[in-house]
């Protein structure tokens, strides 16, 4: 109970910390610096995650309300080509590769600053599957609660990213390749590593549906 | 009997310019857009040359996303593609009867052999935040002169160059508007959907086969021998709108047509002035991993009956169409389907009069017996890819026309034959990488230039015209 408490305090503080860090600095620099960002993402980012960072194909993940620390390592993955998954190979490599640090601040703050995309219902069945996986894990087989670290509303933590109205098919997919080492991300690998293809699916539907 | 002799001449001017229009591919994937943007070919394309919904965008934005070649970085990519294919056709019945000699000839002198059927050279690249395009120089190994002689040639091939700008409101989500001009050398070359006949299905068929005379003006006829200067909006990448107009591409033009046959009659076309509007219109949704499409488009094209001679009057051919595709793409599946129609009304006012007047046409150009006729074809297909890997489609195509004797001549009974000819496509496409694209293509026909049996009154049905072709495409 009291390490439930501690964390609450713990991302109540990261909120507050990454709220703090999302205002957008006031020098002119930074303003510029802010409105390029912006131009990248309505002229281009928008066309595959859609407008404000919703996007419409599952193929393409939302953005809207992402973890801005979490948005700046994945594109800086990108940038220096060692998240290498298909898409993002196929993708974002040319995307990320011209982008420099200003730029890829800008657009993290950004999508990290554009309203939720909403819940999106599912197979009530699978969702309470995935709910109860969400928020306790398997402790048999020493899976811990995805809500520990992603917060129990699945908005992200910190840098941990928010799966809160995530496309099913694309966190499914993502777990998958974590669990293959197809992405390298070795905290979650050795939480994933042992989840069957029926738990991702589950836990995936689940946080499509918050 | 002399107008039997001129509808022969000008079926043969016909079958050349099908012929051209059969080799002359299109310009399918560019590997340098992909240097330029640093993604991968399946970020544009579906299977080339179909557009993904951000390749359509990658086009009506100028091709200007990504680096230019050269930056104050220095060099950054080569802006130049290079593509090449090979092939062997086989023609079901590669034997058909000399109208004048009753001798024995191939069809296909080269049937069930390999042949290098040519290759191109692409300069894509961005200029800049607002300038881009293509050209494509392309050289076709198995060209003909006009006396049936076999050589290699090259040419220009389809251009495309744009300049852009975009529009976006105060707190815009994405661009409200996005415009642009064009200057290209094939009508419907611009246009971003597949549906549209310079980048429709087939996307590659078989230099060497037996095709179908009748074709629309918008359909090919024109391709690198005019050239096309227009302006379109794309409002909340929902509502696109074009409108074009296409003159000669001669004078300051004529880069667009360079390496073509200006010097024969019936060579590249000549039409009149600017007079030549094209339009476009579509509505389109993109909802989920689906992109819907349908549209409308069309020309009008006032053309000298003999492009040697622009002191005459004008044939008048007005294209109507409309169109539609669906696009459904995941990983791994990908399902797409285009479908077009197309109502041609020829209006031969300079060719009719000449053939009332003097029993012959102007120059090389059409002989008709009816002051009107029309043409219309349909065209539908299917594809599913699996992983953009493997892929199958499924194709059906009609065209019919008028009957008209001075076009299509006559058959065994001495009625005027119709230019109608329909039949279905079955392909399968193997890309074992994506640089790399293996196609076995059979082309079915039920009815020929007019008829299903004896279509040539020689014999010859239009099932001994089925095709099989097997092609092996290669770009980088």
């Amino acid at each position: 109970m009291k390490h439930i408490g501690l964390a609450m305090i713990g991302a109540v503080l990261a909120g507050a910390i990454t709220a703090a860090g999302a205002q957008v600095g006031t020098t002119a620099a930074d303003i510029e610096h802010q409105k390029a960002g912006e131009e990248k993402a309505v002229n281009l980012c928008s066309t595959c995650h859609g407008p404000r960072g919703i996007s419409t194909s599952p193929e393409f993940p939302i953005l809207a309300a992402q973890r801005r620390g979490y948005l700046e390592s994945q594109l800086e993955a990108f940038r220096a080509k060692t998240r290498e998954e298909k898409i993002a190979h196929d993708f974002m490599w040319g995307i990320a590769g011209d982008l420099d640090d200003h730029m890829i601040d800008s657009i993290a703050r950004y999508y990290a600053a554009q309203p939720p995309a909403p819940g999106r219902p599912g197979d009530p069945a699978l969702i309470a599957k995935g709910k109860q996986l969400f928020e306790q894990g398997v402790p048999d087989r020493s899976i811990p609660a995805c809500a520990s670290c992603h917060g129990a509303d699945a908005a992200g933590v910190s840098d941990f990213p928010r799966l809160a109205g995530q496309h099913a098919k694309y966190v499914a997919k993502q777990i998958e390749y974590i669990q293959s080492l197809v992405r390298k991300a070795p905290v979650m690998h050795g939480i994933v590593k042992d989840m069957t293809p029926a738990e991702m699916q589950a836990v995936a539907a689940y946080v499509q549906s918050k | 009997m002399m107008r039997k002799a001129i509808a022969a001449r000008f079926a043969v001017t016909v079958g050349l310019a099908a012929f051209a229009v059969a080799v002359s591919d299109p310009a399918l994937a560019v590997p340098s857009f992909a240097r330029q943007t640093g993604q991968e070919c399946i970020a544009c394309h579906v299977s080339f040359p179909e557009l993904t919904p951000y390749g359509r965008y990658f086009k009506l934005t100028g091709y200007t996303i990504g680096k230019t070649f050269v930056s104050s970085d220095g060099f950054n990519y080569v802006p130049l593609a290079v593509m090449a294919q090979a092939s062997v056709t086989s023609t079901r019945n590669n034997n058909a009867t000399d109208p004048d000699t009753g001798d024995t000839v191939a069809v296909n002198p080269r049937n069930r052999s390999v042949v290098f059927s040519g290759g191109s050279l692409f300069l894509a690249t961005k200029v800049n935040d607002y300038v881009g395009g293509f050209i494509q120089w392309s050289y076709d190994n198995l060209a003909t002169t006009a006396d049936g002689t076999l050589g290699g040639h090259s040419g220009i091939d389809n251009t495309d160059l744009r300049a852009v700008g975009k529009y976006s409101g105060p707190g815009a989500a994405e661009p409200d508007l996005i415009y642009g001009l064009t200057l290209n050398n094939n009508p419907t070359i611009q246009d971003p959907w597949n549906s549209t006949p310079a980048f429709g299905f087939p996307y590659t068929s078989s230099p060497l086969a037996q095709t179908p005379g009748a074709t629309t003006q918008i359909d090919g006829s024109l391709g690198q021998q005019v050239a096309g200067v227009g302006g379109y909006l794309w409002w909340k990448k929902m509502v696109y709108g074009e409108l074009s107009f296409y003159h000669t591409a001669s004078g300051a033009f004529s880069p667009l047509r360079a390496g073509q046959d200006t010097h024969s009659d019936g060579g590249v076309a000549a039409v009149q002035n600017w007079n030549n509007p094209y339009w476009r219109f579509a509505v389109s949704r993109d909802w989920g991993a689906n992109s819907m499409m349908i549209g409308t488009y069309g020309m009008i094209v006032n053309r000298y009956p003999s492009n040697l001679d622009t002191s005459t009057a004008t044939d008048r051919y007005r294209d109507i169409a409309i169109d539609a595709q669906y696009q459904y793409i995941t990983d791994p599946h990908t399902f797409t389907a285009q479908a077009t129609y197309i109502n041609e009304r020829q209006s031969y006012n300079a060719s009719y009069a000449a053939v009332q007047q003097s029993g012959g046409g102007i120059g090389a150009g059409p002989t008709p017996e009816n002051p009107t006729d029309t043409l219309k074809s349909f065209k539908l297909k299917g594809t599913y890819y699996h992983d953009r890997k493997y892929g199958g489609t499924l194709a059906y195509f009609a065209t019919t026309g008028s009957a008209d004797a001075g076009l299509y001549g006559t058959d065994a009974d001495g009625n005027a034959r119709a230019p109608n000819s329909t039949g279905y496509i079955i392909e399968l496409d193997y890309l074992p990488v994506q640089n790399v694209r293996l196609m076995l293509q059979y082309t079915g026909y039920t009815k020929f230039d007019g008829a299903k049996n004896n279509y040539d009154g020689n014999g010859r049905n239009a099932g001994d015209n089925n095709t099989a072709f097997f092609n092996v495409w290669v770009a980088f």
